[in-house]
């Protein structure tokens, strides 16, 4: 059975369709390996070759591949939300009692975002930690730290942002105890508040403001910024296995490059 | 033993083996978890599959199998989410989704929830949805949410003995449906709630609301301490009830130093009235005639009709508008008692109480009578040392800390504005920002009712006091409290029924005068302004000929001797009767006919016996109305021996011919009489002017 | 099957070394730079990548299994009229919230967060963050002096200001660096040994990390009504 499947399977993979759409082939070869990343436009960040010691789970306990997980689990569940929300008042809530009554697993794909939002944030701050306690920040990694931080920062606003969305008590005042804060900064501090809210107070401007960022504005910087940070993982020599003389190796050079 | 343990050991590597064949490298593992992951995304429209609302559906469909009207109920039957969606109101309510048979009048007999056909009411089920009167969450498609109070919905179900109070979101006027809503609105008037309260009707009227205006009619304070003693005000704030079960005077639970030092206050801040209350002694001593004249004389003079009071029996009977009488001896002073009935008007411009123009002998009879209902008991146990000035500066902080000046006239204390907090909207209030008390439960309608039956169960300091009020009476209250939503200002107002402006209508000249002395519109009601309690007069001249009524104010017989309340004898002097009536008939004519038309003159013989014949068998007039006192049997409609002496004959045929265009709320049957027999009925009705002789059965 | 029966490396074996197939182009215009080290290198496919697809579907099974069992919260429409008391910010600007009841609004809100990001960028740009030696390893006492003299105002400065969360958490810190100083790289204890040969960033992170936790969970668990202390077990 495990057999005939795995033959199966194999004339699929030489079918002219499948060979159309994965252009590398495919067979057991390093050459066929190595073509499985390099023609594929998203793998292409991967770097052909791994160190196998930072592979194991000990190590980055994978927290970065995770943070990452969530976040198209995020955008995965998003875009469907956004096709039953209104960013109006009151509307906004009363689309949340739709989703929550009326739309077929509304309520899952709600909840799946919610707590993958704040999944996000704990394993986005768990990786900056990870990444410290490891030294993985060490030149040529400099950089990659501080793009991180950025990501940090672009999840954390995320989740801020979509925070206000339901429109609800607990939306409402969390956002207004977050927005009192901005207006503590010296001289600007109003102003930036007000640039923050559209007005004086959370209100309709704000909720448009708000969902503006969080669907458009925030979600195009993190997946900029990812896109960076992944590539930068490459450039500076893959993963940082914590091996001595590992660092100020700018690139290993690799064959088929 | 050995074995059990090597069947363990067995078990342990059969899981190992099975572990490695499931997650022994990442790609088995892969192929693993896709599969659980897909068997927990599977749960996702199952979860959906399971819902209540579904099973309820079915069940529905199970219930309606097996009875008769089967196939009309299937075919009816709507699967799915259904929902009543009104953008205009703001309504989306998914109710109907589990109460599929809201509208199968034939499903009267199943009692079993939510199943239940709805009750016939005025409006169609689709125009408000169901949320605009029952409350909960219409949004809501599980029982829980729907039905109770959560954390994302705090409007539960409005229990079904208020439902009444949602009509009065957009009716201020009373429907007659709604009793227990009108009722309870005339409790917040008469009671004096909205003293303190501010409570703006919202619909309709203006912009803001209207201001809900108090009927309790406090009296003023200002010149008490010649109306009262001290002893009595003591005693009456320790316990107004204890004075007069019915008195609206809430108990503000005074310790006894507290009301020594008020009763103190209220003394010391009062000022003579002037000459008016002067100790006269009555010209003819109390107790020289029968014993009897005068409670005669406050029978004759209809004081019931007003005022109350307890019969040997312990049973209140009489009026409301006026005070109880029961123990009005242990209250009044007998000087200010013979002042207040030679003319109410001097000693309070706006008593509704007529000033009857008693003689001095009639004085004293009635003064003598009232100073006899007495209750020694009720003072007897007060005993307070003359006043001192700290006493008095301390009752001056009481009074004001009480509020005593939001209902009565006090010299020297400002009437504070919202002494109370505003009703306006309370029928909406936000639970979050009610304090409850220990074990209320944690809906409005419960919070209401334990504030208005123990307002000191909120907490000591609560300035609220304690009404004596029946049940019906709170529960009035509460519905018409639940009846103030923020609704009110946002329903499109072509939705809303405003409530009758209040007139303010005053009839001119000297006639004017009169009625306003003899205060007609404590009873009667003209142009939209007045009481109800006796007929509108509004069309009076129309209605009456005007000998009969230049006879009845003179003299007002009985008109319908069953009543309790019945019009007053005034004791007017010729002149003025002449006065009311030729004003009456001039002024308060209808414009719907002319009142002079069908003079008795035009009538026949055989016009009054065609008359008879349709009164007796072609309309059945008798089985409501006397006009043959031996042997007619009708006592629901008035008895018509002599209403050929009080009606006009215009009045008769038209009222005949459509009774509720004249008197709206008459029970009269609109009979669709034609003109000619109604002619022929109004000659008979006319020719009935003698009245009957004197039947032994009188009671 | 045995190992040595394969003709062919098995679908998971692609360790670079045992598998044959191996190519180098070097020429002499190029000289790039490999520094053969003896470090076991796997083809990212399939190794890396089904490991990585296998993090995924588990977190992806935890989410869905947390969202069926949970509903997230939803309460009642937002009224600008009708504060909660608390009004709380979401869980991870608790830790900020808390500060506010110490601090005044520039500093709790604007001037602590703004020098922690700051001081997160610089990291990697410090000569002695990257050198990572360890804290105690050169001038011991000179550097004791000066955490006795930091932690002193520290606490001094924090004590004043009546910020107990805080304290609470620099205090034991302080006294585990003390502790972890007074041994020699081979001392016995293991625990102890290790906190010799961590630098002062080490202890730094460690620091703001559990003080940044300390402040959440206080925000989130032990704060009611008015910001007032309160047990999440007392109602």
């Amino acid at each position: 059975m495990a057999r005939s499947f795995q033959n199966y399977l194999g004339d699929l993979r030489e079918s002219r369709v499948w060979q159309s759409i994965f252009r590398s082939g495919s067979g057991p070869s390093n050459l066929h390996r190595s073509q499985a990343i390099q023609q594929n436009l998203y793998l292409h960040l991967f770097s052909v070759k791994s160190r196998r010691s930072s592979l194991a789970i000990g190590v980055t306990w994978y927290l970065g591949t995770l943070s990452m997980v969530t976040f198209l689990i995020l955008v995965a569940t998003g875009i469907p939300l956004m096709l039953y929300y209104h960013p109006s008042v009151p509307q906004a809530y009363a689309d949340m009692k739709d989703l929550q009554f009326a739309v077929s697993a509304g309520l899952f794909l709600r909840n799946l975002h919610r707590w993958s939002a704040h999944a996000m944030v704990l394993l986005v701050f768990a990786h900056m930690f990870r990444v410290f306690y490891r030294g993985a920040y060490r030149p040529p990694r400099e950089f990659n730290w501080v793009i991180g931080v950025m990501l940090l920062l672009v999840t954390l606003f995320l989740s801020y942002t979509g925070y206000l969305l339901p429109w609800d008590q607990l939306a409402f005042w969390a956002i207004t105890v977050g927005s009192n804060i901005m207006s503590a900064v010296p001289l600007l501090g109003p102003k930036i508040r007000f640039l923050t809210l559209g007005g004086n107070t959370v209100n309709a401007n704000a909720l448009l403001r708000f969902y503006v960022l969080h669907c458009v504005i925030l979600p195009l910087a993190g997946g900029m910024l990812v896109g960076i940070h992944f590539w930068r993982i490459r450039k500076d020599g893959g993963l940082y296995s914590g091996k001595s003389g590992d660092e100020s190796q700018p690139q290993v050079s690799q064959p088929h490059e | 033993m050995g074995l059990a343990v090597e069947r363990v050991r067995e078990m342990g590597r059969k899981l190992a083996a099975l572990y490695r064949f499931l997650f022994g490298d990442s790609v088995r593992a892969f192929g693993s978890l896709s599969l659980i992951l897909l068997v927990l995304l599977a749960v996702v429209p199952a979860k959906d599959y399971f819902r209540e609302w579904i099973r309820i559906q079915s069940q529905y469909l199970k219930l309606i199998r097996n009875r008769g009207d089967a196939a009309t109920l299937q075919r009816r039957f709507q699967g799915g989410l259904q929902q009543v969606w009104l953008p205009r109101l703001g309504v989306v309510d998914r109710c109907t989704t589990c109460h599929v048979a809201l509208r199968e009048a034939s499903m009267a007999d199943v009692s079993l929830q939510p199943f239940r056909p709805h009750p016939v009411i005025p409006h169609s089920l689709d125009q408000f949805g169901c949320v605009f009167c029952h409350r909960g969450q219409g949004a809501a498609t599980t029982v829980e949410e729907a039905h109770s109070s959560t954390k994302a919905w705090e409007q539960p179900l409005l229990p079904a003995r208020y439902l009444e109070s949602s009509c009065g979101q957009c009716h201020q006027d009373a429907p007659p449906g709604t009793p227990q809503l009108n009722r309870g609105r005339k409790l917040l008037a008469s009671y004096g709630c909205v003293n303190c309260h501010t409570l703006l009707t919202s619909s309709g009227l203006s912009p803001g609301g209207a201001r809900m205006k108090a009927t309790d009619d406090p009296p003023e304070l200002t010149h008490i301490a010649q109306k009262t003693t001290r002893e009595w005000i003591f005693a009456w704030l320790k316990n107004p009830q204890a004075y007069a079960g019915s008195a609206t005077m809430p108990n503000f639970e005074l310790s006894d130093a507290d009301a020594r030092d008020i009763s103190a206050f209220l003394i010391d801040q009062s000022t003579p009235l002037g000459p008016a209350v002067e100790a006269k002694p009555p010209s003819s001593p109390p107790g020289a005639d029968d014993p009897q004249a005068g409670a005669t004389l406050y029978g004759e003079s209809f004081c019931a009709s007003c005022h109350a009071a307890q019969n040997a029996a312990g049973i209140l009977t009489g009026g409301d508008v006026g005070p109880e009488l029961t123990r009005v001896g242990s209250k009044v002073r007998p000087e200010w008692l013979l002042a207040w009935l030679r003319d109410p008007h001097q000693l309070d411009p706006n008593t509704a109480m007529p000033h009857y123009r008693f003689n001095d002998k009639q004085l004293g009879l009635l003064a003598s009578f009232l100073e006899s209902k007495t209750d020694s008991d009720f003072t007897a146990n007060v005993h307070l040392e003359a006043a001192t000035k700290e006493q008095i500066e301390h009752g001056r902080t009481l009074v004001n800390e009480r509020g005593c000046a939001s209902c009565h006239q006090i010299n020297g204390i400002k009437r504070p504005d919202n002494f109370a907090p505003e009703l306006t909207a309370v029928g909406s209030r936000p639970l979050a920002k009610i304090v409850f008390a220990p074990g209320v439960p944690y809906d409005l309608s419960s919070y209401l009712e334990a504030k208005i039956r123990e307002p000191h169960s909120f907490g000591t300091a609560m300035k609220m006091p304690k009404f004596t009020l029946a049940t019906s009476q709170v529960e009035a209250l509460v519905t018409a409290l639940l009846a103030q939503t923020d609704r009110g200002a946002t329903v499109p107002a072509d939705l809303r029924v405003a409530g009758h402006p209040e007139s303010d209508y005053q009839p001119a000249g000297s006639a004017g005068k009169l009625m306003d002395d003899l205060r007609c519109f404590s009873c009667h009601s003209i142009n939209g302004r007045g009481g109800d309690m006796a007929p509108d007069l509004t069309s009076e001249g129309s209605s009456v000929q005007r000998s009969w009524l230049l006879d009845f104010l003179k003299n007002p017989n009985t008109l319908r001797p069953a009543l309790i309340r019945r019009m007053p004898r005034f004791n007017l002097t010729d002149a003025e009767a002449a006065a009311l009536t030729d004003y009456i008939m001039t002024v308060y004519q209808t414009p719907a006919f002319d009142s002079a038309s069908l003079p008795a003159s035009s009538f026949t013989a055989e016009d009054r016996e065609h008359g008879r014949q349709l009164f007796y068998s072609k309309y059945a007039c008798q089985s409501c109305h006397i006009v043959d006192p031996n042997n007619d049997k009708g006592y629901i409609g008035p008895t018509l021996t002599v209403v050929g002496v009080r009606r006009t004959a215009a009045w008769i045929f038209h009222y005949l011919k459509d009774p509720q265009a004249l008197r709206p709320a008459t029970l009269e049957p609109n009979q669709h009489i034609s003109g000619e027999d109604a002619r022929a009925l109004t000659a008979f009705l006319m020719a009935q002017t003698k009245a009957p002789p004197q039947q032994g059965g009188k009671k | 099957m045995s190992e040595k029966d394969k003709k062919f490396a098995a679908a998971l074996d692609s360790d670079s070394r045992r598998t044959p197939v191996r190519l180098a182009f070097l020429t002499r215009r190029t000289s790039p730079h490999v520094s053969v080290k003896d470090e076991p290198f796997v083809m990212t496919w399939p190794d890396a990548l089904f490991r990585i697809m296998v993090a995924a579907q588990l977190v992806a099974i935890a989410l869905v299994l947390v969202s069926l069992l949970w509903d997230a919260p939803l309460e009642g429409l937002a009224d600008p009229l009708q504060t909660p008391n608390p009004a709380k910010a979401p869980w991870y600007f608790l830790g900020l919230q808390e500060l506010l009841h110490y601090f005044p609004p520039v500093v709790g809100g604007v001037l602590i967060p703004t020098l922690v990001v700051i001081a997160l960028i610089v990291i990697p740009y410090f000569n002695v963050n990257i050198q990572a030696e360890g804290l105690w390893v050169r001038n011991k006492p000179q550097r004791l002096r000066m955490l006795a003299i930091v932690t002193a105002a520290l606490t001094v400065f924090l004590a004043v200001l009546k910020v107990w969360a805080l304290l609470a958490a620099t205090l034991p810190m302080a006294a585990l660096m003390a502790w972890s100083a007074g041994v020699t790289p081979d001392a016995p204890n293991r625990l102890r040994r290790w906190l010799f040969s961590k630098p002062l960033s080490f202890w730094i992170m460690t620091w703001f990390l559990i003080q940044a936790a300390l402040l959440t969970i206080i925000g989130v668990y032990f704060r009611g009504a008015g910001w007032e202390w309160v047990w999440p077990w007392s109602e």
